[in-house]
């Protein structure tokens, strides 16, 4: 049998040069907004510059919220037998901008408003071909 | 600019109808709303229709194949979607051709077939180099409700909302519905039972989540002039605002993964937009306001909506929920019809179900549900990537 693939879930979204992953964002030379994923421009209507760069965001940020998905996601996620619950977080960073991802590490009872956490990447699922889907995930520090 | 009515309005049941074609139940909605106004189709001069996610290009062109149904007359049409907001989008375009001049009578149709759980991804053909948002977060797992319950948790954390209070919210849902004999589930829920039924998305519950049926709904409207001919109690469409997001909006809004919040700007601000624009194109305000068709969607979309639309102050819902501010006989009565909650929801037909309860209701038909003494009514419907439309009623 053939080695299990790994995919992502996308192109643009993580760097992995520095040898831990950090989400790619356009930062606004203009007005500072910095925006995930990246984009070809900055999308605050006061801005009148618009001069957009591509750049990484701080590897580490606070959870603002989070919720805990009981039941398994629909299609294309796919879910493995038994399915285990998914925590969810939105993670606010210093740089102003909050993103939304799995956490991994963390059970329900765990995770907390305020907990620190840094950018991961790992497997979000495995397709039916045996496939690993890579994205970005939060974990506690 | 032409003062706009309502002459009729039909609504087929909701619920689950596997066998019935979505253009059969258009049609059965259709002649129910042109029995109601005293019209025939030979009448109708343009129609506004709700184009459906579902049904693949049938469904796009959904007015274009209900007007094949109803008997081809060359008919112009035109086919809205704005997500779930798009009831209330139809009815503002066709108030439009109403008000302009461009068209005399108008049919404003939805049908809709949604009776299947979780929505799930629509196929993207031309994905961009950098993936959507939507194709990203059905990756990372995250239907619509996982939203909303990330905005529940921080209004508990902010204003001290409870697990009880969501609980409330379906219970008050429920007692309204059982009264309607349209909705889907006319039945009263206890508390208790509401808590005890499953936690899907951690804080919201199986019972604080509204289902997904199949539904549709229709109304006719001609100008306010017009309309003596037909009835001596037209209902007039005195606000019909269509609301889209303020850049700094601190919601997680479906379907984002990143959120970029400033200082001052709303929650939900798509339709915080939607509600102020209506209240100003009406002339009125949130005292003025007898009853509120809001989208219920789930149990913390009426408490969010009830601050949003300005019926009490930030963080004040659940006190007035508590009150029995929301209830029938109460001071602002939310979804007299039983909401999405006792409907489901049929996404592009949702906001005629709210249009037919507040023109029921503004006529003084409702029997066990009557608003009494209801002379406006408003009505707000929630789209997804901040869509949005807010109505008011007159009587
Ligand atoms: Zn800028």
């Amino acid at each position: 049998m053939a080695e299990n693939k790994q995919v992502l879930i996308g192109e643009n979204l993580f760097d992995m040069s520095e040898g831990k992953p950090s989400l790619i964002v356009t930062h606004c030379k203009s007005c500072g907004t910095y925006f995930f994923p990246k984009s070809f421009t900055c999308h605050n209507p006061e801005c009148v510059g618009k001069d957009v760069e591509t750049t990484n965001l701080s590897r580490q940020g606070k959870v603002e919220n989070y919720s805990v998905m009981n039941y398994p996601p629909p299609t294309p996620f796919v879910t493995q037998e038994p399915y285990e619950p998914i925590v969810c977080a939105a993670v606010e960073f210093p740089e102003g901008i909050t993103i939304i991802g799995m956490m991994e590490g963390v059970t329900a009872e765990q995770v907390k408003i305020g907990m620190d956490v840094e950018v991961t990447v790992g497997t979000i699922y495995t397709k039916k071909t045996g496939d690993e889907v890579i994205a970005w995930k939060f974990k506690a520090v | 600019m032409k003062d706009v009515a309502i002459i009729g309005v039909g609504l087929h049941p909701w619920g689950k109808f596997p066998d019935k074609p979505w253009t059969a139940m258009a049609k059965d909605a259709i002649e129910e709303a042109m029995k109601d106004a005293g019209v025939s189709w030979k009448d109708i001069g343009f129609i506004v229709s709700g184009s459906q996610l579902w049904g693949g290009r049938k469904g796009i062109y959904s007015g274009t194949y209900t007007e094949e149904v109803m008997g081809n007359r060359g008919i112009p049409v035109v086919n809205v979607n704005n997500a779930c907001a798009t009831g209330g989008t139809m009815l503002t375009v066709a108030a439009m051709a109403v008000a302009s001049g461009a068209a005399e009578m108008v049919l404003a149709v939805s049908s809709d077939k949604s009776a299947k759980g979780f929505f799930p991804a629509l196929p993207v053909y031309h994905e961009e180099p950098v993936p959507s948002d939507d194709t990203l977060r059905w990756n990372l797992g995250l239907p619509n409700p996982v939203y909303w319950a990330l905005e529940m948790r921080k209004r508990m954390a902010k204003f001290g909302d409870t697990e009880e209070h969501l609980a409330k919210v379906k219970v008050m849902l429920s007692k309204h519905g059982k009264l309607n004999p349209k909705a889907r589930y006319q039945r009263e829920f206890s508390v208790e039972e509401v808590l005890a039924s499953a936690m899907v998305t951690d804080p919201l519950r199986l019972y604080e989540i509204c289902a997904t049926s199949d539904g549709a709904g229709a109304a006719i409207l001609c100008s306010k002039e017009k309309a003596k001919q037909f009835t001596t109690k037209p209902i007039e469409i005195i606000a019909s605002a269509l609301g889209s997001p303020l850049y700094g909006d601190p919601t997680a809004r479906i379907p984002v993964v990143s959120i970029n919040p400033k200082p001052g700007v709303p929650v939900i601000s798509e339709s915080w937009v939607a509600a102020h624009r209506a209240y100003d194109e009406a002339g009125v305000g949130p005292d003025d306001i007898d009853f509120v068709e809001l989208p219920d969607n789930s149990a913390w979309h009426v408490l969010q909506y009830f601050e949003t639309m300005d019926f009490c102050k930030e963080g004040e819902a659940c006190a007035c929920l508590d009150r029995g501010d929301m209830a029938i006989g109460g001071r602002i009565p939310v979804c007299p019809s039983g909401g999405f909650s006792s409907f489901g929801e049929a996404t592009m037909a949702q906001g005629f179900a709210q249009l037919y309860e507040m023109v029921l209701q503004l006529r003084g038909v409702c029997g066990d549900r009557q608003v009494q003494g209801a002379k406006v009514g408003m009505s707000e419907v929630y789209g997804a990537a901040g869509n949005n439309a807010a109505v008011i009623l007159k009587k």
